[in-house]
């Protein structure tokens, strides 16, 4: 693969693309590892992609960090690593077959015998083993076990060759409010990078250019956007993974302002937001799949009173429990069809950091403006993944409310709240600003929402459903990218799938086959009129999703009558890597 | 009821029948949502509470039904969940008064966390709950508050469970406020919602209420016989021990204010980091700079 890189101790390594995985058991510190590597390389200009594998429990279990780096743009993850560094024993025997022939295993164990066979089968590929005894330099600097960790990532960062302060001044900062243990963490540190500087084998170019980016996970992103589009209450009940959005908030509280509230459950999340977003603030609510089915009937309530609601979907595989820490793209149905009767809404997937960060704002804008619920979709690889994005703009996206507002809140009527128009949108006034008061009716209602039982009713109903229709001139095309016609083999996805696809286009670019790829963001409702044409001007198009029924797909054959040519779905809790699409595109054009 | 008060009211008259509406009652005769919406129009113009502040939020039910039939803003949510619509509205803008009104089955079975949680979090809410002892416009099955031997349109053989009590139950939650009344008596209602208007959390307000159709072993005659006004017993209402004594016995049923703790502090006092704001969430919707949070991942 083009993407791949050979580290050897003779040249230094190409600058396409390194790929690094750190393995340890949960609560081992390979989490603070990782990050700590991630801002390093943000630091030296790398773009990066990291992504952390781990079971849904606190101690122990099998774990692994994944670093995808290089001095142009990475989007997404190989299943393959060039460098294995490995924290302890458990997890190296569920991931040392990651590691390519030639590649790097880097190892702190004292008492090789134990790893024996896997060391037998890493000579056999002709892989560089780089060691020192982690624990036992972890204790003679001062450390206790859990120091072991730092002696790994001075290890790490030696193997890379890279400038020891640029990762020290990082250990210094993030222990620095621990002044007990700050001055040995760096010396384990050092200690664990002056074991490997001199058998380094492999010495990385720094980029020229320090690209101008910011590092962040998904989840860090839709809270960010949420704040900046004056979302002024956040309300969660914890679920993987759309946790850390509740602690991004919370962080964000005190120079903020706004309002975090961990509820009782996620009934009472989506009530309290319902609640907020009536009375005229902007609020948000994040759960993943068995949360939000517990959050449907307020979805429906919405629908009915016409009122704004936001919520962040953050996918994982079900049915039931699942698969808590793992990703998939297997609720975009559930958003779609959930809740009793029918009503209009809009559903939106993100697929990276960045269009998380201007996807939740048009979520607001949408929400508000055609009054009803918005389920912004995100799965645990966005959610969770640590990406280089370009840097956001602020203000680009204004804040579109659809409100009453000034001189004319003295002129309304009450049944102008539920008026019935000819594109479905009604006046909505924000409680209190006006004398003219109406009903926000969960029962079927009149234009001022009075109960109305009459067969008049199903004027209302279809005012609701037209809004539908309405919306839909509002929201964008899918996008194309790559060529529009022509392409030897082109796929039709939704989702995080667009990180991999960008990444697939240009390595596929570099051999010489012409890949492209169409890209819903908004799927819900789905618009139609380029995916036409795209079947008109591709002949090979095959369905990308990461679930078992193609969902997705299924809608769009059903709502155009064309066929993909093949579909590759994934449902085993782990995202598309390059791999996966690379094995199928040469399974897909034969002679490639 | 004094005369000052009823001078004070055919005084509001106007301020009345702004909460009025030319909707047609659908509740049964005698039901005691006449009374409770009629007290409760009385309390909000005596507290001089403008329709426009204020918001009723419905659950479903008898009592939802009253929700196009009081002329303020209104929402008539879904069946349990009221409270936490209502503490959301009172969030985004405590400026506004919100009350919020559920029925027995909504309160203590569909959404009986919500109270535990709106209790905990102190939200400054007034809540009235409608206990009638059943469900009525399900056409009268048993409710959690149904006591014992009686028979429902579910239960034909009697209840069989034993019955919450919900007085007992909400001061085990250590409640800010709590209170009874009795939907026959629309002067100690107006007293009661008044009280509890002036409550700056979480106001518990439970209401004896009459279903003349659906529940015949407690009539208003019947809740006559049994009610005793806490007043006249020079009950301490800061005494939280005393309060849970007096709630105990089914039949002698205490009206009056049963427990108040003004040093609680409500939900949005324990948001310390707004001390500073004037302004509600409601007004504070427009761009916020988030330069500080970007320049930590540059």
């Amino acid at each position: 693969m083009t993407s791949q890189i050979r580290p050897t101790t003779s040249s230094p390594c190409p600058l396409t693309r390194t790929r690094l995985r750190i393995v340890g058991q949960s609560g081992s510190g390979l989490l603070t590892v990782g990050e700590i590597v991630c801002k390093a390389l943000q630091n030296l200009g790398f773009y990066l992609c990291a992504d952390r594998e781990y079971l849904s429990l606190i101690k122990g279990g099998h774990s692994a960090f994944t670093i995808n780096f290089g001095a142009s743009p990475v989007h997404s993850l190989s299943r393959e690593a060039d460098i294995l560094v490995a924290i302890d024993k458990h997890s190296l025997m569920e991931y040392h077959d990651s590691l390519v022939p030639e590649g790097i295993f880097v190892h702190g164990y004292e008492r090789v015998q134990g790893i024996s066979d896997i060391l037998d089968s890493m000579k056999k590929k002709k892989v560089n083993v780089v060691s020192a005894p982690a624990r036992t330099l972890a204790t003679e600097n001062g450390g206790t076990v859990q120091m072991t960790n730092m002696i790994l990532l001075g290890m790490t960062w030696g193997v890379l060759g890279f400038d020891f302060s640029v990762v020290g001044d990082l250990v210094r900062e993030k222990f620095k409010k621990k002044k007990g243990i700050l001055e040995v963490a760096v010396k384990c540190l050092k200690a664990g990078f002056e074991s490997v500087t001199d058998t380094a084998p492999c010495r990385l170019q720094t980029p020229k250019k320090k690209p101008k980016t910011l590092l962040l996970n998904g989840n860090h992103a839709i809270a960010l956007g949420a704040v900046h589009a004056g979302m002024r209450a956040y309300i969660a009940y914890p679920m993987s993974p759309s946790s850390t959005i509740l602690e991004y908030a919370a962080h964000m509280a005190r120079d903020t302002g706004i309002v975090v509230k961990q509820a009782e459950d996620e009934i009472t999340a989506a009530q309290m937001a319902l609640g907020a977003m009536f009375a005229g603030t902007r609020a948000l609510v994040a759960t993943s799949g068995g949360g939000y089915d517990l959050m449907t009937e307020t979805v429906s309530l919405a629908g009915i009173i016409e009122n704004p609601l936001v919520i962040v979907l953050a996918q994982r595989p079900g049915p039931g429990t699942g698969l808590p820490t793992w990703t998939a793209q297997g609720d975009l149905n559930l958003a779609i069809h959930s809740s009793h009767g029918e009503f209009p809404r809009v559903v939106i997937a993100c697929s990276d950091p960045s269009d998380a960060f201007t996807g939740i704002q048009h979520a607001f804008n949408l929400a508000e403006k055609y009054q009803i619920p918005v389920i912004f979709l995100t799965e645990k690889v966005i959610a969770e993944s640590n990406m280089t994005v370009p840097e956001f703009s602020q203000k680009n996206i204004p804040i579109e409310r659809g409100l009453v507002e000034g001189k004319k809140l003295e002129s309304l009527k009450s049944s102008d709240r539920y008026r019935i128009t000819k594109d479905g949108v009604s006046l909505r006034w924000i409680p209190g600003s006006s004398e003219t008061h109406y009903f926000a009716n969960g029962d079927e209602h009149n234009e001022s929402g009075e109960i109305d039982e009459s067969e008049r009713t199903g004027e209302m109903y279809a005012k609701r459903m037209r809004k539908l229709e309405t919306l839909k001139k509002d929201i964008p095309e899918p996008e194309v990218f790559s060529v529009k016609e022509n392409a030897d083999i082109s796929f039709v996805g939704w989702g995080g799938s667009l990180t991999v696809m960008r990444d697939i286009i240009e390595m596929m670019k570099e051999r010489g086959v012409k890949v492209n790829y169409l890209h819903y963001q908004y799927v819900w409702p789905l618009k139609t009129d380029l995916l036409n044409t795209f079947f008109v001007h591709n002949k090979n198009i095959h369905l990308l999703e990461g679930n078992y029924e193609g969902q997705l797909g299924t809608k769009l054959e059903g709502l155009t009558g064309k066929k993909f040519a093949g579909k590759l779905l994934k449902w085993n809790g782990r995202p598309f890597f390059i791999e996966d699409i690379q094995k199928y595109i040469g399974k897909a054009l034969k002679n490639f | 009821m004094d005369k000052k008060t009823v001078e004070t009211l055919a005084s509001c008259a106007d301020q009345y029948m702004a909460y009025e509406t030319d909707q047609v009652m659908t509740w049964c005769g005698g039901c005691g949502n006449y009374g409770i919406q009629n007290a409760l129009k009385r309390a909000l113009v005596l507290e001089k509470i403008k329709p426009r502040d204020t918001l009723m939020c419905f659950d479903v039910g008898c009592n939802g039904n009253g929700s196009d039939k009081i002329d303020c803003y209104t929402i008539h949510g879904l069946h349990g969940r009221v409270l936490p619509l209502a503490a959301g509205a009172k969030i985004a803008n405590p400026k506004l008064t919100v009350i919020a009104s559920a029925g027995d089955g909504a309160t203590f079975s569909e959404g009986v966390s919500h109270l535990v949680h709106a209790i905990r979090s102190d939200y400054p809410v007034v809540f009235l709950h409608h206990d009638n002892q059943n469900y009525a416009l399900t056409t009268g099955q048993a409710s959690s508050t149904t006591p014992v031997g009686c028979h429902k349109t579910a239960t034909p053989d009697g209840v069989v469970t034993e019955n919450l009590n919900p007085l007992a139950m909400v001061l085990g939650l250590s409640p800010s406020f709590v209170a009874q009344t009795f939907s026959a008596d629309v002067d100690h209602m107006t007293k009661i919602f008044q009280e509890a208007l002036h409550h700056k959390g979480f106001s518990f307000v439970q209401i004896l209420q009459s279903c003349p159709t659906y529940n015949r072993e407690t009539s208003d005659a019947w809740y006559s016989e049994h009610v005793f006004d806490v007043e006249k017993e020079k009950h301490d209402v800061e005494d939280i021990w005393a309060a849970r004594k007096i709630v105990e016995n089914p039949k002698k049923l205490p009206l009056g204010i049963l427990y108040r703790n003004p040093q609680k502090k409500n939900f949005l006092d324990s948001v310390l980091h707004r001390d500073h704001l004037k302004t509600t969430l409601t007004e504070e919707v427009r761009h916020t700079d988030i330069s500080k949070f970007l320049e930590k991942i540059s």
